[in-house]
């Protein structure tokens, strides 16, 4: 509903613009009825890599005068086989192994002893794990189910307000894809060939502040209401036991990491590493197994399918489109408009936003980047920052209500019944200060942008 | 009962597909975990022995192209690729099996020229007996060609389902048309994920706190 709304208010906005005669020309007609194409096809259920796919065909038969389909083999094969996607499935299949390899459990109870003292105590393990999970896991889906199911039967009979324990659950998991390495920085520098590793170096600052008013939340939360009971200070001894259960996750992510920021190893490679660094971590654990390994097999190779149809369908779109000029079109139409680069860019903030309360992250990203990524670059936005932006607006739209898988997980894992209402309203601060991140990034970019390497 | 039959027919083709598309997509999976052995060992060769398979991005690029491909059929038999659901959903079961069946004529459509390009795309490397650039020079034809069989698997996947659909439509089962082409429900991929971590969705409450 959301969404609708402000696309009409866009539209409407463009279409006065335009009878000024403050912009140049455009084929509005012709716009619209993609735009009305694109709608029904939404409306009506279709698969989105369908959806990109006949708008290519309609858009190519209608205004092309070339032979299109006689270069689609070529447009199709050049994502299939990129070097920097085949870092996908191998983040995929990393997370997978994991998942299998019950880390999340220790994860939880060694963050725990670090974290509980503080005010707000467990709401920070919530954050922590679920942000240290979904780094790796690559699915927030994935990362509800399973921290949700290991940390509310820490909440049982505890003081804790439901809904901050809900909501801190749900925001936790939409940390995944900013923390490098995340997936949507791979789909983002494919299409836009921006370097994927600049992106996770420039992601870092962002994360950290994204965290640290996340905490900041819980401890405003904590501070009004203090807990019934202080839970008793971790010994030394059990300070120490529970390093040894964070050490596997750390020295994943410093073999992840630590490769790609010290030069070492593109994402790509660091992602190889990192997907057999877990087989060594599952074996030690005990849980490797070739039925564990089919099963990571079975799930890493559908979920890269699920990504590759989406971008056949998108890459035939954006050679159409591209044929046509539309990108250069719309990058020049939107640069003479009358308005502030600000304002245009804060209006492709609520476009995402908007965009992000019906459609899934991925096939986001994937359709939307080559209609908006020129306009951005004419405006004169630094793409490697605005991957980023684009990355957090992902994960705002994926906790933000009344739509979100996350939300509707926890709700059904939820061990003291109530409404849905209750994970949304915990949910809000969270959102809200991501926003304010987002906000805060767009006024300093630097502040994403000042460590990255020229 | 003649529609009756034909439906049995079509389920039993799509099945078989099913179990072929199934197939196809572990081989798929397996090729990413030899791929992410087969990096690591470049990558620990190239910068402790000096050597390198100078072909290691053509190849695992050829592996990826190989493994999306692979797994197209089976995703959609699983119903995991994305459709943006929020409307269908609200309709009714009356409504729904039709705008399922359209969805999946389009996508079929979409599978078919997909298809086409990429035996195209085969055609051409065979007629310029086209190589890649890597120190290895491999023909192009044969990682195109598999990939072109892994696509044209997912087009057959889903015309099989599609004359199923058909039948099912003629038959009047619109409950069984959303349970073959329904997208998956949060509590699907919420069982999924805990199957996966080796849960089970409800259990014992271990001490707040932490202490033993």
């Amino acid at each position: 509903m959301i969404a609708i709304a402000f696309l009409l208010v866009v539209l409407v906005l463009a279409i006065v613009l335009a009878s000024k005669g403050g912009a140049p020309s455009v084929p509005v007609g012709e716009i619209l009825m993609l735009i009305g194409l694109f709608v029904t096809f939404f409306g009506t259920g279709v698969y989105i890599a369908a959806v990109l796919g006949s708008l290519a065909l309609v858009a190519g038969f209608m205004f092309s005068d070339r032979p299109f389909w006689l270069f689609m083999g070529q447009v199709l094969w050049s994502p299939s086989s990129s070097f920097v996607l085949v870092a996908v499935p191998l983040f995929l299949l990393m997370g997978e192994i994991l998942l299998r390899s019950g880390l999340s459990e220790q994860l939880y109870k060694a963050l725990n002893v670090w974290l509980r003292r503080m005010p707000g105590g467990l709401l920070h393990t919530n954050i922590a794990s679920c942000a240290v999970f979904s780094a790796i896991s690559g699915s927030s889906v994935a990362t509800a189910a399973t921290m949700g199911s290991v940390a509310l039967p820490y909440f049982d009979k505890t003081g804790y307000n439901q809904r901050m324990v809900l909501g801190s659950l749900a925001a936790g998991g939409a940390l995944g894809n900013l923390i490098p390495p995340g997936i949507t920085f791979i789909l983002y520098g494919l299409m836009t060939e921006t370097s994927v590793g600049k992106m996770y170096i420039a992601a870092i600052v962002p994360s950290i502040l994204v965290c640290a008013l996340f905490f900041l939340v819980i401890v405003v939360h904590g501070l009004r209401l203090p807990p019934a009971v202080k839970p008793p200070k971790a010994s030394a001894s059990e300070k120490l036991r529970s390093l040894v259960d964070l050490m596997p996750t750390m020295l994943l992510i410093l073999l992840v990491l630590g490769t790609i920021y010290g030069g070492l190893a593109t994402p790509t490679e660091a992602a190889a590493l990192g997907a057999v660094g877990a087989c060594v971590f599952a074996l030690i654990a005990g849980k490797l197994s070739l039925k564990m390994l089919h099963a990571s097999a079975e799930s890493t190779a559908r979920n890269t399918a699920m990504l590759g149809l989406i971008l056949f369908g998108a890459y035939l779109l954006n050679f159409i489109m591209t044929q046509l000029r539309v990108p250069q079109a719309m990058a020049e139409y939107v640069s003479a408009l009358p308005l502030p680069g600000w304002a245009i860019m804060l209006v492709i903030i609520g476009f995402y936003l908007a965009l992000g309360t019906f459609m899934e992250g991925f096939s986001m990203i994937i359709t939307t980047i080559p209609v908006v990524f020129p306009v951005v670059k004419a405006l004169g936005y630094d793409p490697i920052w605005f991957g980023v932006i684009v990355t957090m607006l992902i994960e705002i739209a994926m906790i933000s209500p009344p739509d979100g898988t996350v939300m509707y997980v926890l709700q059904g894992m939820r061990r003291t019944p109530g409404p849905i209402t209750d994970v949304f309203s915990g949910v809000m601060p969270f959102v809200g200060v991501y926003m304010l991140a987002v906000l805060i990034l767009t006024i300093f970019p630097e502040l994403a942008l000042f460590i990255v390497p020229k | 009962m003649e529609p009756r039959g034909a439906l049995r027919h079509a389920r039993r083709l799509r099945l078989l597909a099913t179990r072929v598309a199934s197939a196809m997509n572990y081989v798929a999976g397996w090729v990413f975990i030899l791929c992410a052995v087969f990096i690591t060992t470049d990558v620990m060769l190239r910068n402790f022995v000096g050597v390198s398979s100078k072909a290691t991005t053509e190849i695992t690029g050829y592996m990826l192209a190989f493994g999306i491909a692979w797994g197209l059929a089976h995703a959609l038999a699983m119903r995991a690729h994305i459709r943006v659901d929020v409307l269908v959903n609200r309709l009714p079961l009356q409504w729904r099996q039709f705008l399922h069946a359209a969805a999946l004529a389009i996508l079929t459509g979409i599978a078919c020229f997909i298809t086409w390009c990429a035996w195209g795309l085969v055609q051409e490397s065979i007629l310029f007996n086209a190589r890649d650039t890597s120190a290895l020079a491999i023909p192009l034809v044969i990682p195109q060609g598999l990939w072109a069989i892994g696509i044209s698997m997912f087009a057959i996947m889903a015309l099989v389902l599609l004359i199923e659909v058909a039948c099912r439509l003629i038959a009047g089962d619109a409950a069984g048309i959303d349970e073959l082409l329904g997208p998956r429900g949060y509590q699907e991929e919420t069982e999924e994920a805990l199957e996966a971590v080796g849960i089970a969705p409800t259990r014992t409450p271990p001490n707040p706190e932490g202490k033993p």
